[in-house]
């Protein structure tokens, strides 16, 4: 089975001499990317910098990140998953169809090449974007790709990362995760943690309308999700908390107005590398934090009486 | 104001065993006397110092991974339920935060120590102590493979390295340091490992682990540091590793040091086919160098996750199991692995690490050097001390299970030629008395007049699983944390650091190196104070002349120093 | 026997794991009507959403939209369970024994991690059909599933041992990492079948796509699956081996694993 091989970004930095980026755009979605923490940085072992390293791109598109690159591999759309299979197969030396192969617009030669390239790097990196985890086949798109990072360690030294977005969505896994021992996709209602994604995640829930109310708290999913569940949002009682009107507080019952963590407000984000950095706030805002709302919320619902899970609810050991 | 009155005490620390005795507590410290308040009674049960495990993982980004890469241990795992008090939570190999207060607590814990923080991480690590509840807690930085440490032992610059490891210490908010397969984690960053202790580490000429291990003690003894070098040696879980331990013990000479999770390097043999206890080797070196204190790392049969800083050894276990593989290396300063992994008494190798951690319990004559641990969730969940204790407490038990194991494994161990029982005096040394003394923490592991008032009630039962697994009452700071198996009290415990003191100048030094070598601001890269939640600060008065190793209470004493 | 109706609609998904024989069995009506189910967070009874009649036995009827109750007949060992209707997910999840039989359509999970028994689905199924659970080891380690129409995402993922027939389409990655068992598809299925399987088997009837990391190796009629058809004929299904008929292409991966698994595929002869 594969696993999660990664480091922190300072040791791209510092060591990677081959670096891949997949199914992302980091010239336009991640500005700083490449000259804060890898292909534009002197390292501490590759004192020439962007001269040290092979850059490879691989996505459906020439986007923006192509004139960056060193090497663009165009895949056709939905055949992310056969290609890095199939470069799976020949980094162990085992036969693939050469006619199947063609078929995700890619040929043999290129990703021989590609193999032999990543084996002699010293270090190698695998970045990738939702244009691999988020079309068809998802989570074993990336599962994919972090395996091919695992197994490459049997020659060389190389690791993988998602190249997350979207605010402190790692903070919030992370905050799960030792409350919960599950990072996302967490059900509460048996009075214990559950997990399984698809069943519980949140996108799942709404488009099946299996909730009867709503809390959105740093995330727009009126805007992103597909429409069933934008109908679920707007079906049942809906609270955000967000500095802005999104979509979401549009069909909202209650919108509270909050001050911008990290602008106006404290706490701690973590980086797409899972490194905690604290926030400080630079201006002042009228508005409350997150937090603060958040805790009145606690202690207004803690003047009811208590919900408490009954023994019962683990006599049958669902979990 | 509480009295426990009627129960057999064993406070090792005062020299007390078993006798029948009064404990008091007033203002979450044991005091002489007190008027009125709770009365326990004891009769029929025996009262220890509160449990101080020396060496877990419980805390921090590595294992908070290791929760998110086995969804299918927590399915199976011990549920938490959310009562009026506690919180909701799992148990299991990598125990949530509050699940996992409530364990250490319920098994008559009180004082835990996180062993592997790396500094870029410590203000994670420090947010899930805060949640972690009831028990008082503290870490270790790891420190054997940091490369601004690394980079100045190159150049001999001695000096300005203990600088900044005291720097480190103090902007991470950390009571001591750990040093994991020293040089292997930084050679890992380009997949390599160092298994010659004089050998240099790739990618420098002079330092090799030797330079690393012996400067780092010092500088720990030099500092004042109330813990020593809380050390993993080189060449972890490897058949014939014995060799590298006793060599690394040699080095140490002249220095104290904690040899941690022993167990895991006390192999003999050269492949996976012959591998060998050498228990007896190591600890009759052990037994004759009192600067010296370890803790045991043992094993037990079942399912383990292993969580460690040691890189290329989890590379080489992933490719043993075929299980998933968990690795997270630290720009300039560590790394981290995680293996799912399930200890098979129908295995030969686990057959023998079984049987070595049990040897060296009993080999090791000293109890005040050698504690117990099982490195969890390396070698076995915390919460399954208890098991061990029953086996160290009957040498018919261990033969029996002895007689479990296959055949081929009886001529590699010693374990079945070992008469030793453990007695409950004993038993108070190695799960509190002693690790408290050795993370030098005076306030805890004994019960006389001023210590902190944290206390583990048993029923006494000659089932000492059954015993130690389910205290009849656990106080803690003073209050009653458990009773009957429930959780009373929640209050959260302190969290103990050290600040030793370095050269302000340091931070001219390092400040450009560290804007050159790390992707964070050097103003973000320290704890800040108020994220460290009961920081109480320990003193760093440790001084070379202080004997270490067994003290003068190693005997019974016919009269206390502190009466109750 | 004991018949179950679903009265009302619930607002949110209903656990009820209780609707197994093996807990209903050895107890009264009114005990049966007191046991546990929970709507959301809240613990409620049976009877809260069903009337509870006839006899109580190891065969169970359930009739209604059950499209949101999860967890019917989880973990059990022995009886019938017949739903009248469609069913939520995790039907039969951890099931070691006796049958299940649903005339509508199942959600995902079904026979989850199971070790035995039988699920016959006449409508279609969900994903993850027999699949192990997210970071388990293995799927189903034994039994049958049959479903008459198509079948989701991930069916059969990590089973060890087993069968499970698909009458109609499959989605995608149907077999993933397939250790053991037999997965029979009468109708063929979308893209990634048998990705990065190591053992077992994967028969269609109908072309299908293949990862290039497949290889083909020869074509025959292998002896097991006269056996098979024997066992299927069993159960009310035909199975081609007739050589006159055609014979099986025999593909053999995947080889990024790398594994000893085997899809064949039917190529009738013209």
């Amino acid at each position: 089975m594969g696993g999660k091989v990664s480091c922190t970004l300072g040791e791209v930095k510092n060591r990677a001499d081959f670096i891949l980026y997949w199914g992302g755009n980091p010239a336009e979605c991640h500005p700083r990317h490449f000259t804060k923490y890898t292909i534009m940085q002197k390292g501490k072992f590759l004192p020439e910098g962007r001269k040290g390293r092979t850059m490879v791109l691989v996505d459906i598109r020439e986007t923006m990140s192509v004139k960056a690159a060193d090497i663009f591999l165009q895949v056709r759309p939905g055949k992310d998953f056969e290609v890095i299979t199939a470069l799976r197969a020949l980094v162990k030396g085992n036969r693939v169809d050469t006619a199947l192969v063609e078929e995700t617009g890619l040929k043999l030669e290129q990703l021989q090449d590609l193999v032999d390239r990543m084996k002699r790097c010293k270090f190698g990196v695998i970045f990738f974007g939702m244009g691999l985890s988020m079309t068809r086949g998802k989570h074993m798109n990336s599962a994919a790709v972090l395996t091919l990072a695992a197994e490459m360690n049997a020659f060389t030294k190389f690791v993988a990362m998602p190249m997350r977005g979207h605010g402190n969505v790692a903070g919030a896994d992370m905050v799960l995760r030792w409350t919960t021992g599950y990072p996302f996709g967490v059900n509460l209602c048996r009075g214990f943690p559950r997990f399984n994604p698809g069943e519980f995640s949140t996108v799942d829930l709404l488009v099946r309308g299996d909730i009867d109310a709503a809390f959105v708290l740093g995330a727009d999913p009126g805007a992103t999700m597909p429409q069933p569940g934008i109908d679920t949002l707007a079906r049942v009682p809906t609270i955000v908390l967000d500095p802005k009107v999104t979509h979401t507080s549009r069909l909202a019952r209650v919108h509270i107005t909050t001050s911008v963590t990290g602008i106006s407000s404290p706490g701690t984000a973590y980086r797409m590398d899972e490194v905690p950095l604290p926030l400080r706030p630079v201006l002042k805002s009228p508005y409350p934090s997150d937090e603060e709302v958040v805790r009145r919320i606690i202690a207004a619902v803690d003047k009811k009486t208590a919900w408490l899970p009954r023994p019962e609810t683990m006599s049958s050991g669902v979990a | 104001m509480l009295r426990i009155t009627g129960g057999k005490v064993y406070d090792p620390a005062n020299g007390i065993n078993g006798e029948v005795r009064d404990i008091c507590i007033a203002d979450g410290k044991v005091v002489a006397n007190v008027e009125g308040g709770r009365t326990i009674d004891a009769n029929g049960m025996i009262v220890f110092p509160g449990g101080v495990d020396i060496h877990t993982h419980v805390a921090g980004a590595a294992l908070n991974f290791a929760r998110a890469l086995t969804p299918e241990n927590q399915r199976v795992a011990a549920k938490f339920m959310r009562t009026k008090d506690t919180r909701m939570g799992i148990g299991g190999q990598t125990p949530t935060t509050f699940a996992t207060g409530y364990l250490y607590a319920g098994m008559g814990y009180t004082t835990v120590v996180e062993a592997a923080v790396p500094i870029l991480s410590a203000k994670h690590t420090h947010e899930e102590l805060r949640d972690t509840p009831i028990v008082d807690k503290a870490c270790c930085l790891l420190m054997g493979n940091n490369e601004l440490v690394m980079d100045l032992l190159e150049v001999g610059e001695y000096e300005k390295a203990k600088h900044t490891v005291a720097w480190l210490i103090s902007a991470a908010k950390t009571y001591g340091i750990k040093a994991v397969n020293p040089g292997g984690v930084a050679a890992w960053k380009f997949g390599k490992d160092a298994k010659q202790i004089h050998s240099p580490i790739d990618g420098y000429n002079k330092v090799n682990p030797g330079t690393i291990i012996a400067n780092l003690a010092k500088i720990v003894d030099e500092l004042g540091l109330p813990h020593p070098m809380h050390l993993h040696c080189n060449n972890l879980g490897v058949p014939g590793n014995v060799s590298t331990t006793l060599e690394t013990m040699k080095l140490l000479e002249g220095n104290r040091a904690h040899m941690a999770h022993l167990q895991f390097h006390a192999y003999g043999g050269d492949d996976w086919h012959n591998m060998r206890s050498e228990s007896v080797q190591l600890a009759e070196y052990f037994n004759a160098h009192p600067n010296l204190t370890c803790d045991a790392g043992a094993v037990l049969f079942g399912n383990a996750v292993t969580i460690t800083a040691d890189g290329p050894w989890q590379h080489l276990l992933y490719q043993l199991t075929g299980r998933k593989w968990g690795n997270l290396d630290v720009e300039n300063e560590t790394g981290c692995g995680i293996v799912p992994y399930t200890y098979k008494g129908s295995n030969l190798v686990n057959a023998v690490q079984w049987a070595v951690g049990l040897e060296l319990l009993l080999l090791i004559n000293d109890p005040w050097r050698i504690f117990l641990t099982t490195d969890h969730p390396n070698g076995a969940c915390f919460w399954r001390y208890p098991e061990i204790i029953h086996l160290l407490m009957h040498a018919d038990i261990r033969r029996e299970r002895v007689r479990a194991l296959p055949d081929a494994a009886l001529s590699r161990i010693y374990l079945a030629d070992l008469d030793r029982e453990y007695t409950l005096y004993e038993i108070a040394i190695i799960t509190s008395a002693g690790p408290a003394r050795a993370l030098g923490m005076k306030q805890k592991g004994h019960l006389g007049v001023g210590a902190d008032a944290d206390i583990a009630i048993y029923n006494q039962n000659p089932d000492g699983e059954l015993m130690f697994r389910y205290p009849r009452y656990v106080i803690k700071g003073g209050e009653v944390a458990v009773e009957e198996g429930e959780i009373r009290s929640v209050k959260d415990g302190h969290e103990f650091v050290c600040q030793p003191s370095y050269d302000e100048k340091i931070e001219d030094y390092l400040k450009p190196v560290f804007q050159q070598q790390y992707t964070m601001s050097f103003e973000n890269y320290p704890v800040e104070a108020e994220r460290v939640h009961g920081m109480q600060i320990a003193e760093c008065s440790y001084h070379k002349e202080t004997r270490t190793g067994a003290p003068e209470g190693d005997s019974p004493r016919t009269t206390p120093p502190s009466g109750g | 026997m004991l018949k179950l109706t679903l009265k009302d609609q619930p607002t949110v998904p209903l656990e009820a794991e209780m609707l197994a024989p093996d807990h209903v069995a050895g107890l009264s009506l009114d005990a049966i009507k007191a046991l546990p189910v929970f709507h959301g967070k809240r613990q409620l009874r049976v009877d809260d959403f069903f009337t509870v009649e006839g006899e109580p036995s190891d065969e169970l009827e359930i009739h209604g939209d059950l499209a949101r109750v999860k967890y019917i007949g989880r973990a059990m060992t022995r009886g019938q369970v017949k739903v009248f209707g469609n069913v939520g997910m995790h039907l039969g999840a951890y099931m070691k024994g006796g049958s299940i039989e649903v005339t509508g359509n199942a959600s995902d999970w079904i026979g989850g991690e199971m070790t035995g028994g039988l699920i016959h689905v006449h409508g279609n199924a969900g994903g993850q059909v027999g699949a192990a659970y997210r970071g388990s080891l293995s799927g189903m380690n034994n039994g049958t599933i049959l479903i008459d129409g198509t079948a989701g995402l991930e069916v059969g993922m990590r089973m060890k041992r087993g069968l499970i027939v698909i009458k109609g389409l499959v989605r995608d990655f149907c077999g993933l990492q397939m250790k053991g068992g037999t997965i029979l598809l009468m109708n063929g299925a979308e893209i990634r079948t048998g990705a990065w399987m190591i053992r077992g088997t994967i028969i269609s009837l109908k072309p299908i796509k293949l990862l290039p990391t497949f290889s083909f190796a020869c074509t025959y009629t292998p002896t097991f699956l006269r056996l098979y058809a024997k066992h299927l004929a069993t159960l009310g299904l035909t199975l081609p081996i007739n050589e006159q008929d055609g014979a099986y292409q025999r593909y053999s991966g995947d080889s990024s694993v790398p594994g000893k698994g085997e899809i064949l595929v039917w190529q009738p002869r013209v």
